[in-house]
């Protein structure tokens, strides 16, 4: 497009700069709000009532936001289970799959130890230590197959994780209705609820797994932007190929990151089912806690691979989708308000990405003049 | 068990209509992995539209064109912006599974409608599927826009060097391939199981998407596949038929979703690579820089 002495056009641009990154992630989650506010329009209230409501709910109230930060933990430990083997080149949409790997075995460990039919049992620190081990290595080995398959054979992890969270979300109704092995004796549909010995402690009101995120958020990106592993992943991430040349196995690579990542989305099955107050058993609607762990895709894709960057982004997905649902009750607005914004989340994000691989760029296309026009005769 | 043949093959059509499309779409090099979102889209607006106006045929031609639409989204980012495909489909459906289940969920429950015309006892989609597998066969392999489209999936710089236009045949298969998963999803809301519900495919389209792995890209091939995972489908709803009495309910489901993995493992085996050779489009997923 011409305009005056100038040309606006728009070019590819290879690398954008941090600043620009950060930007683009700020005005994708910007611009999804903007459009969640329609979802939120009704003939009694505007949007900005119900973001009040949802983010005064979210933050301001003490059991919502005792929700908020247990969702946001959550959250974490999904994105991580979905950013480490992105880093790879890789996509592990098997999240909820590995989810509810991760809460059938940690509910496994008080099923063999009789506290189910005890009603409540004792547990020493190896029993509480044993649950989320047995979560972590369940879905580091649901991870571990995806990576094997992949790495040996080259099969499309996307199917794999796919079928796998197919297969997983109808082996927890297996476990928990019908007279299955983990099945309520008082409730139909879900599971016995943790007796309180096998409850892990509370301290600063939150499961040592929180800790553990946190922590686990700091040495991801560290290990990413300092250490030999860390290199060999990205560069395999970013070119399999010179991968390869420079000496790093492929198979590893493909196998550890999922393996990690695995764990870390069973850790987040056993935090979510075993370690938030007021759940300790895995509802009849597990699912939607399993859909929700899509919003880690979201975090993780958003703070551009940074575990750290994706901390906030969980904090603010978390308090969305636990105020919005708040929201949607007080409202008396359709059900999934918060599905509805992680939808919304993912299209301005795939805009965003989209924004920082263009730039728009201001080319003068005359030659500017050297000096004054002379004047014409007589003028003063 | 003629009801359980017809069902199956009603099921089959689903999974074939949505999976003929991406063997369409990926003929010509473009990857959907966000076929199960043209799917739950295009069966949300069929159900919806069809519901309110009490029309079958309103609601099929609202599936197909929001398939569509969804369909030339993709192609816009993929092909016009050179975008990275598997970030456009995934895009697409985590979109569409977002705002189906917004825009659905007040409409949760049966269609409401009598049940859709039946032709010969069995669903007319049975028919359009099977004579759409034969026209697409046909123009994959007999005719020059197959041709065209065959040369953009391997090599685009080639084909634009013979004079064909790589965008243009591109945007044609994905929209072509759009307009046939949101007809899968109208067969699913509107014949098979006109009931919507959140979530209501889980996972239809990504084994969609998987036979036409499975195919090896041959429309034929695709054809036996869907009728044998129909038959699967349906045989692990209705375990009763095969082994009664054995494993529960829930674990027959997952026979399906397993069996798609050891598929998909043999199939990429060094063994059946060199025996039988995929077809894979050697430019799919590529984006096409003229």
């Amino acid at each position: 497009m011409r305009i005056g002495a100038y040309r606006l056009s728009v070019e590819r641009a290879e690398a954008p700069s941090p600043p620009r990154v950060a930007l683009g992630a700020l005005l994708a989650v910007a611009l999804a709000l903007l459009l969640a506010s329609v979802l939120f329009w009704t003939p009694e209230s505007g949007p900005w009532t119900a973001y009040r409501i949802a983010f005064g709910y979210a933050f301001a109230n003490p059991s919502g936001l005792g929700a908020t930060v247990h969702r946001a933990v959550y959250l974490l430990l999904c994105t991580l289970a979905f950013l480490i083997p992105l880093r790879g080149g890789l996509w592990n949409i098997g999240l909820p799959g590995q989810v509810y790997a991760g809460a059938l075995a940690a509910f496994a460990v008080p099923f063999w130890a009789g506290a189910r039919e005890l009603g409540s049992g004792t547990a020493g620190g190896v029993a509480l230590l044993s649950m989320p081990l047995a979560a972590a290595l369940a879905g580091a080995s649901l991870g571990a197959l995806v990576g094997l398959l992949r790495a040996k054979l080259a099969v499309n992890e996307i199917l794999v994780t796919m079928m796998l969270n197919s297969v997983m979300f109808w082996l927890v109704s297996d476990f928990i209705k019908e007279g299955g092995a983990f099945m309520s004796a008082t409730a139909e549909g879900e599971s016995f609820t943790l007796p309180e010995a096998f409850r892990p402690p509370l301290p600063l009101g939150l499961p040592p797994s929180a800790f553990l995120g946190l922590a686990a958020a700091v040495v991801v990106d560290f290990v990413f932007s300092r250490a030999a592993a860390g290199y060999r992943v990205r560069t395999f991430g970013l070119n399999p190929q010179a991968a390869r040349y420079a000496g790093i196995d492929p198979v590893r690579v493909s196998l550890w990151v999922f393996v990690l990542g695995g764990a870390f989305s069973g850790l987040a099955g056993y935090h979510y089912f075993a370690a938030v107050p007021g759940l300790y058993k895995i509802p009849t609607n597990y699912g939607y806690y399993g859909d929700l762990s899509f919003y880690g895709i979201i975090c993780a894709l958003i703070a551009r691979g940074s575990a750290v960057g994706a901390v906030p982004m969980a904090l603010l997905f978390a308090g969305l989708s636990v105020g919005g649902r708040f929201a949607q009750g007080a409202l008396r607005l359709p059900f999934g308000v918060d599905y509805a914004i992680l939808g919304l989340l993912m299209t301005t994000f795939v805009f965003s990405h989209l924004v920082d691989r263009y730039r728009v760029v201001w080319r003068r296309t005359a030659p500017a003049p050297t000096s004054a026009p002379p004047r014409p005769e007589g003028a003063r | 068990m003629n009801e359980l043949l017809a069902r199956s093959l009603e099921a089959s059509t689903v999974f074939l209509l949505a999976a003929l499309g991406e063997l369409v779409n990926q003929r010509s090099g473009i990857l959907n992995v966000g076929l199960e979102g043209l799917m739950l889209f295009g069966g949300t607006a069929a159900f919806l539209v069809a519901q309110s106006t009490g029309s079958y045929p309103a609601g099929l031609a609202a599936g197909i064109a929001v398939g569509g639409l969804l369909g030339w989204i993709h192609g816009l980012f993929s092909i016009r912006l050179r975008g990275d495909q598997v970030v456009s489909g995934m895009g697409l459906w985590i979109l569409s599974f977002g705002l189906t289940t917004y825009l659905g969920s007040p409409h949760t429950g049966p269609l409401g409608l009598p049940r859709f015309p039946a032709l010969v006892g069995l669903s007319p989609f049975v028919y359009c599927g099977t004579l759409l597998v034969a026209a697409v066969w046909f123009v994959l392999s007999r005719t020059s826009l197959g041709l065209a489209i065959r040369s953009v999936g391997e090599s685009p710089a080639a084909a634009a060097a013979s004079g064909v236009n790589v965008a243009g045949i591109r945007y044609l298969c994905v929209v072509f391939g759009g307009t046939l998963a949101g007809l899968a999803g109208a067969a699913y809301t509107l014949s098979y199981n006109p009931v919507w519900n959140y979530n209501f495919l889980m996972g239809w389209g990504f084994v969609s998407l998987a036979l036409v792995f499975f195919s090896m890209w041959n429309p034929w091939v695709l054809l036996g596949g869907s009728v044998l995972f129909g038959a699967m489908w349906q045989l692990s709803l209705s375990p009763e038929y095969v082994l009664p009495g054995v494993l529960s309910r829930y674990v027959w489901r997952t026979v399906p979703f397993g069996v798609t993995i050891a598929i998909l493992t043999v199939i990429s085996t060094p063994w059946f690579r060199t025996r039988w050779g995929l077809a894979k489009p050697q430019a799919l997923g590529v984006p096409y820089t003229d």
